[in-house]
């Protein structure tokens, strides 16, 4: 923590850390409620909306700032909105001048309800139109207003597809550059910018070019209006009829962190959740699009030997099929949450002897990207570790012979190496615990359905040691499905071996009894952020 | 504004002792008995369910769509209806528009009328004017629960004779008054 100094805001001392943006001072520590378009934590600043204007003492008296590209220092004296008739007129001014042709389309509009010019207008606008709107305004964007530019491309209007994901509404947008500076700055590809000038700029692509980024639908997400919309999401729903609940990314081990947006018994849409040490407000745009196969390909019920049967039958056949087993192998995944390879480890410590835990993957580890992904799509590798889980699948294979039972969940051996997974159809016996209809339950001789990540709560430990908890998102399409730790659970009990666990809690102690980093860790004490793992006689690892 | 009767400050003799007013009430009542009795004409009777009674036009009665003069709905799919509505009857699927001055419309647009409450919610948050109440159709029967739902293609189900002339929305959708400048106007992008 960096040394804190006194700044004077409104009158009052209030103690702010050195050299730190203004606004982020006034929302943080004096808890002041300062608007911004432009300004975003995450981006660089460039101070162009405007709104975030307060009064900063200077040699010749107070004079205007925008808070955003001010730095907090020693006896600095600020008045905001609550101090000063002056900034509560100027902001509406400011407000004013932004919806000057702003179109009236909120009703059509997909950023409506999470909206700052709304958010914005109600707080600092509140003002009577003073054009006419069908002829004051000038709806440069509207449809009847495309042009052809220099280069012989058609500009403006509404509804510009600006590549693979992303449609652009130019006549919605305000010019804050957000989604310019993020291209710019954070996904290192300068692919959008502003033409033109004064009253005849606009946002555009490099002729020719389309957005397409790995990560452009966050340009959607800081949009602070609805100028860029997500092609996925567009039209599919209000944003206030979205419920959410937090989530981490299960695609990757950074984990970044996100929220499940669901309504009507179904996920529509990922957003990222502001997390500074891990995603920052930014994710992939392959894990945002994850929420599609949540509702597709799944496995709702059970399989024996490739035919339908109820979830019933085909636990009751895996139960008789371990206790009937002479040697069982349980592989457990980094694919799980925490809980869920600790209820497989409990399970191969009731069976005793005849049964033995393999774990790790067989997908290939990439490269870091350096914004939200770590390139290693088993996203609790560091947790099965802790658990003391060894990435021994090839020793699995090697020694398939010697088993003739096998319990894999979550993890689709058949789709990650088809030629090593093969090796595995000598066991006779091959249960299957899966969310998804996969190679592996086609290969399985029982396969039983389970809760997809997004429908579990559970930890799960990132590559830099951080413990974050998934919340359970309530829109299953089958009530009656089980989360794999308690599937588990209740295969131990028809196996004659009960692990007597119900609920998530129960797993999470047992994983805490397990790992000594994890002591005095609990799910309130882990929280929203997350929370790092401390290895023995090591400070803190500091994610990024 | 509910109507305030006032109390009677005092009550007088005749009143107090209660028979006398008691009578009074029976004469009344036993008038209306009379009166109909000899004079049955002052009833008014409809044939339940086949006809409809005779409703002022702004009584809240089954809703319709208003149409463009193409004949497509005025509704762009915003919500604000279903947003509104306390009873949670209005199902809406939205979809893209090729029309590039509409850009939104409904795919899907149902409203349960077994759920429905006729509080005229939607009609008051409708921004374009898209959702009316005034069919003046009150009498809503039906063999099984399904044909409760009406979907858009029974909510566009009207005439514009059906409508009086002032209603000038009504008569710029197809077959309407006013439908041939309304037309020219669509076609020339003026029309609002």
């Amino acid at each position: 923590m960096a040394d804190l100094i006194t700044i004077n805001v409104d009158g009052k001392d209030i103690q702010v850390p050195e050299k730190i943006q203004l606004i982020e001072a006034l929302r943080q520590n004096a808890n002041i409620d300062t608007p911004a378009f432009c300004y975003h934590p995450d981006l660089k600043v460039a101070g162009n909306c405007r709104i975030c204007l307060v009064e900063v003492e200077g040699p010749r008296g107070f004079a205007l700032a925008i808070s955003c590209h001010t730095q907090t220092a020693k006896g600095m004296k600020v008045r905001t909105q609550l101090g000063s008739e002056k900034i509560v007129k100027l902001r509406k001014g400011v407000m004013e001048f932004l919806l000057v042709n702003h179109p009236l389309d909120c009703p059509i509009c997909d950023k409506a309800g999470e909206c700052t010019l709304q958010e914005h207008y109600m707080g600092q606008g509140r003002h009577e139109s003073r054009l006419d709107d069908e002829v004051g305004k000038q709806y440069k964007g509207g449809a009847d207003h495309r042009f052809v530019d220099s280069k012989g491309e058609e500009r403006g209007g509404k509804r510009i597809d600006l590549g693979p994901t992303i449609v652009l509404d130019q006549e919605r947008c305000i010019l804050c550059t957000r989604c310019v500076r993020f291209m710019d700055d954070v996904a290192k590809s300068p692919q959008l910018d502003i033409a033109g000038r004064g009253d005849h700029a606009y946002l555009t692509t490099f002729p020719g070019k389309p957005l397409d980024h790995a990560y452009d639908l966050n340009t959607a997400d800081i949009c602070p209006v609805g100028a860029l919309t997500a092609k996925h999401f567009r039209f599919q729903q209000r944003v206030w009829m979205l419920k959410s609940v937090d989530s981490i990314d299960p695609s990757d081990s950074l984990g970044a962190n996100l929220t499940v947006e669901y309504n009507n018994g179904r996920v529509w849409r990922l957003m990222p959740r502001r997390n500074p040490e891990v995603n920052k407000s930014w994710i992939a745009n392959a894990t945002r699009m994850l929420y599609q196969d949540l509702g597709r390909n799944r496995l709702t019920d059970g399989k024996i030997a490739g035919a339908d049967r109820t979830a019933d039958d085909a636990y009751a056949a895996a139960g008789s099929a371990i206790a009937a087993a002479k040697r069982v192998a349980l592989v457990a995944s980094g694919h799980l949450t925490t809980e869920d390879n600790a209820a497989l480890i409990a399970l191969a410590e009731k069976l005793g002897p005849k049964a033995e835990v393999f774990g790790g993957s067989w997908l290939a580890v990439g490269k870091p990207d350096g914004i939200a992904r770590s390139g290693d799509p088993v996203a609790n590798r560091k947790g099965l570790q802790l658990l003391g889980v060894r990435d021994n699948l090839d020793d699995l294979v090697a020694r398939a012979h010697d088993f003739d039972c096998v319990v894999v969940v979550g993890n689709d051996l058949w789709s990650a190496d088809a030629a090593k997974a093969a090796k595995l159809e000598a066991i006779a016996s091959r249960i299957v615990l899966s969310a998804w209809s996969n190679a592996a339950v086609a290969k399985a001789t029982v396969a039983i359905g389970i809760r997809a990540w997004a429908e579990v709560r559970g930890t799960m430990v990132n590559c830099n040691g951080r413990v974050q908890i998934m919340q359970a998102c309530p829109a299953v399409p089958d009530p009656a499905l089980e989360p794999a730790w308690r599937a588990i659970a209740r295969l131990s009990q028809l196996a004659g071996v009960p692990l007597g666990w119900t609920t998530e809690l129960d797993a999470w102690r047992s994983a805490v009894a397990r790992v000594p980093q994890f002591a005095g860790m609990t799910y309130r004490s882990i929280g929203p952020m997350g929370q790092t793992i401390v290895e023995a006689g090591q400070p803190a690892a500091v994610g990024g | 504004m509910a109507k305030v009767v006032p109390r009677p400050d005092h009550l007088s003799f005749w009143e107090r002792i209660y028979f006398v007013e008691i009578f009074k009430g029976l004469a009344t009542t036993l008038g209306h008995a009379r009166k109909s009795l000899l004079d049955a004409d002052h009833f008014k009777v409809i044939n339940y369910p086949e006809v409809q009674p005779d409703l002022p036009r702004d009584y809240r009665a089954r809703h319709r769509l208003m149409k463009r003069p193409d004949g497509s709905p005025r509704c762009v799919a915003c919500f604000m209806c279903s947003t509104a509505c306390p009873a949670r009857c209005i199902n809406i699927v939205a979809e893209e528009s090729p029309d590039h001055h509409i850009e939104k419309r409904p795919a899907k647009f149902e409203i349960d009328l077994l759920l429905c409450v006729f509080c005229g919610f939607c009609v008051e948050a409708c921004p374009c004017d898209a959702i009316r109440m005034d069919t003046r159709q009150a009498v809503l029967a039906g063999d099984n629960r399904r044909d409760f739902v009406i979907d858009r293609t029974k909510l566009m189900d009207w005439e514009p004779k059906d409508y009086p002339l002032e209603d000038t929305q009504s008569q710029k959708a197809p077959g309407g008054a006013l439908h041939d400048q309304a037309m020219e106007a669509f076609k020339s992008g003026t029309y609002h």
